[in-house]
């Protein structure tokens, strides 16, 4: 595909393609997360395309390296409208922890969307004991060199909204701005003129921009073509 | 605890610790809602876990939305789950969810656990535990889900048979320090392949079996007979979530119980698999030996031991509470949906775009009619939040149609009052509303009212006074010319934002009135207006008031009395083309976020459009007029500018001071003598002197002239 005709954009076929080129590059580079898997959907009877429908999803990953102190103080204490078990006997068994660490683990789901023509990363973030993260605690969360560019941006814009499968509110990232971007992105790969766009190669590129909202680094072995 | 101890310390064990996903409550939610009821009867659901594998964290017992059946079908959740997923072995488990806080108290939490080692003794005891080995890791769930608030209190527990002398461990170490090389080398490609293997993958109980050239093999627990052979080594393994350096984790105390009943060992080498980046990793897995005293009795089925289980929660035995509000709320949801699309337009058209004005902003509706309801609607839109309405009307039959905030409903038994009914479907349209209905009629000039009554139009007034005060704009909203007077007057008086819309057959006036005669100007001659205003704005020029913007009297030349001859704007709005109702509400209300915009608010000058003086290009929302007349019959509309008029009955110096002065009784005066209000103003002279020139004013009449349209 000619560069200078594109425009950012990318079919629902070809999306399907680059999450699994995406699917099978992580594997092999990013061995310290669990691999991505392709979610199979339902068909929205409205849907007129002929794909499957579906979207990549991986969960319950901690982006982030956790201190080792356990601070006390950033402990908050839940009303203590619980009940206790007395009766049971103290077991030395028992190894009793008193940590609280409170690691944030996050999910993230790449979803094609067709009015935009361009994937969509949604996310949600919760600690351990389920408690979902807000978006300032989110934003508190982020590697703070990126939370301020990004978010002031005028590319990347995150808003709650109900997520397409699961009817519930998760974050993404707005994405009015992704063609726009994708094409700034493949104009600066010098190999593009000479070879064409190299569809199945959106999704790393598109993520390695969109990863950094949520604090995920793509290394640079991910965007080299095989 | 010390690795190489070799008094046999005690083996403590790290709990399993619980993660519940969101979508775990939310399918319970509507479980309960949809197809439980009030039934509390115990539900089989499904736990996940999987070998340690992250760096710093210890891996849990994850419960999520898939751990619950479906509604449709009553099969067990186990059926529903993915299976060959190797992060995601599922365990069994049981839960008792309450319909009270007070039942979840009053739980026999001690026999419910007891019931559930019970399980997990039977298994072990027939060998059913032996053929499928997750179920010793089986667990409790107690809940209570409070749909009103959406929290949920909960808490888990593992069940584990308890060792009596408690079993005591001799070397617990690294896997890498226990294997030679070579072994080590081939446990990990046998675990690896286990765990790659979909038959496998799910099985967290297995044994190790190394034979004397270093080779091992992974075999299933049915498999022990087999591993009887002599020069072997063998060793007890299982998917170890836990981190830590010197515990194993949870599942190995029911399995030291399996291995006790079923093979009569007294002393177990186990190893606590555990992974890293999907691989095994036997820096990380331990390998130790723990001497177990078979406890009286243990051989007889009938002789259930004593079981520990309840989760900790933060050090202490006690339930968890988690709030989830904010994702499963609906009003809450519909807030946050609303202030979604406001903070988008405001990132990708309209940067300076005052969202927190707008949120706080108080807006009075005197009228809840055709325009009432639409600024009612067009003001939610942009994110207002507190809306007045007033109005002393019931809902007629014809209303729903052209009154948008009412249905058939509201018509009923006679109608509901105007001001309740909009209240109520205001609400229902946005819960997060602050809406306030006010059932009152507005006292009018020209319609004197009779001494029995007086007091409670005095009241009335005081009312209205009050309203305004504690509001920051005015809708004038009304359908009669002289309704709009006395809004108009307090509006000056206290220099509110009043924004009057007026209807015609096919034509409408939206306009913004200008500024209060004593309010403070700053762009004004600042020198001199300071030097006045120390005594009290008393001694202002009368230059001043043309550079007021005027109100919706300004114009007039007769004061407003009994509406019933002319058949201007305002006199016959009972039959309007219904475009015009909502064109004119939603041009009233964008003109309101334009004053608050500006950075002069009230002060703003009028703007016309295409004008080429409009320094107000740069202001992001484009011009701010003064008044807007449209014409449906042209499709046409255009932007005027009007100053005060020093003679105006409404919002003149002379008339505003004398509602200072007076107060009340001036009101009382103007309702009750129609041509007081011209008297005081000098409209009265006015109009006699322009009646003596009728004859020319006739000849030069050109009713082409746009400008002069009387309203």
């Amino acid at each position: 595909m000619d560069i200078l005709s594109w425009n950012g954009t990318l079919s629902s076929s070809d999306f399907r393609l680059a999450a699994c080129a995406f699917m099978e590059k992580w594997k092999s580079v990013m061995s310290a997360f669990p691999p991505w898997s392709w979610v199979t959907c339902a068909k929205q009877p409205w849907v007129a395309s002929h794909d499957v429908e579906g979207y990549l999803s991986l969960e319950n990953i901690i982006l982030r390296s956790i201190e080792e102190e356990h601070d006390e103080l950033s402990c908050p204490q839940k009303e203590e409208t619980s009940c206790s078990e007395k009766e049971e006997p103290i077991d030395i068994a028992t190894l009793v922890q008193s940590n609280c660490s409170k690691v944030p683990y996050y999910d993230l789901h790449i979803i094609y969307s067709a009015s935009y023509r361009v994937p969509v990363l949604f996310f949600r973030a919760y600690y351990s004991d389920g408690e979902p993260l807000g978006f300032n605690e989110i934003e508190k969360d982020l590697p703070a060199h990126s939370a301020k560019a990004l978010l002031d941006s005028k590319w990347t814009y995150i808003t709650q909204e109900e997520h397409p499968y699961l009817n519930r509110p998760w974050f993404k990232l707005h994405p009015c701005g992704t063609s726009e971007w994708m094409k700034l992105l493949f104009h600066a790969d010098v190999s593009v003129p000479k070879n064409g766009v190299a569809i199945e190669l959106y999704v790393v590129s598109w993520l390695s921009v969109v990863g950094q909202v949520v604090g995920l680094r793509i290394p640079l072995e991910m965007l080299n073509q095989l | 605890m010390a690795a190489h101890d070799s008094e046999g310390t005690i083996l403590v064990f790290a709990q399993f610790q619980s993660k519940v996903d969101e979508g775990f409550w939310h399918r319970l939610s509507s479980l309960k809602l949809n197809k439980l009821g009030i039934d509390d009867s115990p539900i089989p659901i499904t736990g996940f876990y999987a070998p340690w594998s992250h760096p710093q964290v210890s891996n849990h017992l994850t419960l999520l939305t898939q751990s619950l059946p479906t509604e449709l079908s009553e099969q067990s959740s186990t059926a529903a789950t993915s299976h060959g997923n190797r992060n995601r072995c599922p365990v069994q488990g049981t839960l008792y969810n309450m319909n009270t806080i007070e039942s979840f108290y009053a739980l026999d939490k001690r026999s419910l656990l007891k019931e559930e080692a019970k399980k997990i003794w039977d298994d072990i005891h027939t060998g059913k535990a032996v053929e499928d080995s997750a179920v010793l890791s089986r667990f409790l769930l107690i809940s209570f889900a409070d749909l009103k608030n959406w929290t949920f209190h909960y808490w888990f527990a593992f069940p584990a048979l308890v060792l009596d002398p408690p079993a005591t461990v001799v070397d617990l170490r690294r896997a890498s320090e226990y294997f030679s090389l070579e072994e080590a080398e081939s446990v990990s490609a046998a675990c690896n392949e286990w765990r790659n293997s979909s038959f496998t993958a799910e099985v967290p109980f297995f044994l190790v079996s190394i034979d004397p050239n270093s080779h091992a093999t992974v075999k299933h627990l049915k498999d022990w007979e087999t591993c009887q052979s002599d020069g072997h080594k063998l060793l007890f393994g299982f998917y170890d979530p836990c981190h830590l350096p010197n515990n194993p984790g949870w599942p190995l105390r029911n399995f030291l119980a399996l291995i006790c009943v079923r093979w009569s060992l007294k002393s177990v080498r186990f190893l606590c698999y555990r992974e890293n980046r999907g691989f095994a990793d036997l820096e990380l897995s331990l390998v130790g030996e723990a001497l177990i005293t078979v406890p009286q009795g243990w051989r007889d089925h009938q002789c259930l031991p004593n079981a520990v289980g309840w989760e900790h929660n933060k050090g202490r035995q006690v339930s968890r509470c988690i709030n989830l509000a904010k994702s499963m709320d609906p009003t809450r949801l519909a807030i946050s949906a609303a202030d979604l699309n406001l903070k988008l337009m405001r990132w990708r058209a309209l940067p300076s775009l005052n969202l927190d004005a707008l949120s706080s902003i108080k807006c009075l509706l005197l009228g809840a009619g055709t325009l009432g309801c639409q600024v009612a609607r067009m003001l939610l839109a942009w994110g207002v939040r507190k809306i007045t309405l007033l109005d002393n009307g019931r809902v007629a039959m014809s209303n729903p149609l052209r009154q948008s905030l009412y249905t058939l409903d509201d018509c009923l038994n006679g109608g509901e009052f105007k001001a309740t009914a909009a209240v109520k479907s205001l609400t229902r349209i946005f819960p997060a509303v602050d809406a306030e209905g006010i059932v009152m009629a507005i006292p009018m000039p020209g319609h004197p009212v009779p001494n029995h009554v007086e007091d409670s139009v005095l009241e009335d007034c005081r009312r209205l006074h009050d309203l305004i005060d504690s509001h920051d704009a005015v809708f004038l909203l009304t359908d009669t010319r002289e309704s709009r007077w006395l809004p108009t007057l307090l509006c000056a008086n206290t220099n509110k934002i009043a924004i009057t819309a007026a209807l015609g057959f096919d034509s409408f006036l939206v306009m913004r009135h200008g500024a209060g005669p004593f309010s403070s100007n700053h762009d004004f001659k600042a020198e001199a207006a300071n030097a006045l205003s120390a005594i009290g704005n008393f001694a202002r020029t009368d230059s001043d008031e043309r550079l007021r913007l005027g109100c919706y009297f300004c114009n007039d030349v007769v004061a407003p009395i009994d509406s019933t001859a002319n058949r201007t704007l305002d006199q016959q709005c009972t039959v309007t083309r219904p475009g015009l109702a909502p064109i004119a509400a939603a041009l009233a209300v964008e003109l309101l976020v334009g004053i608050l915009h500006h950075p002069r608010g009230i002060f703003a000058d009028g703007e016309v459009a295409n004008s080429s003086s409009n320094g107000s290009s740069e202001q992001p929302l484009g011009i701010l007029p003064h008044q807007i007349r449209g014409s449906l019959s042209q499709f046409s509309q255009m932007t005027l500018v009007g100053h005060s008029s020093n003679s105006c009955t409404a919002c003149s110096r002379t008339v505003v001071s004398e509602y200072q002065e007076r107060g009340m009784e001036f009101i009382i005066q103007a309702i009750n003598h129609p041509t007081y209000l011209e008297d005081l103003t000098g409209l009265t002279e006015l109009m006699k002197s322009a009646s003596s020139f009728n004859l020319d004013w006739d000849n030069d009449t050109d009713l082409e002239d746009d400008d002069c349209v009387q309203v």
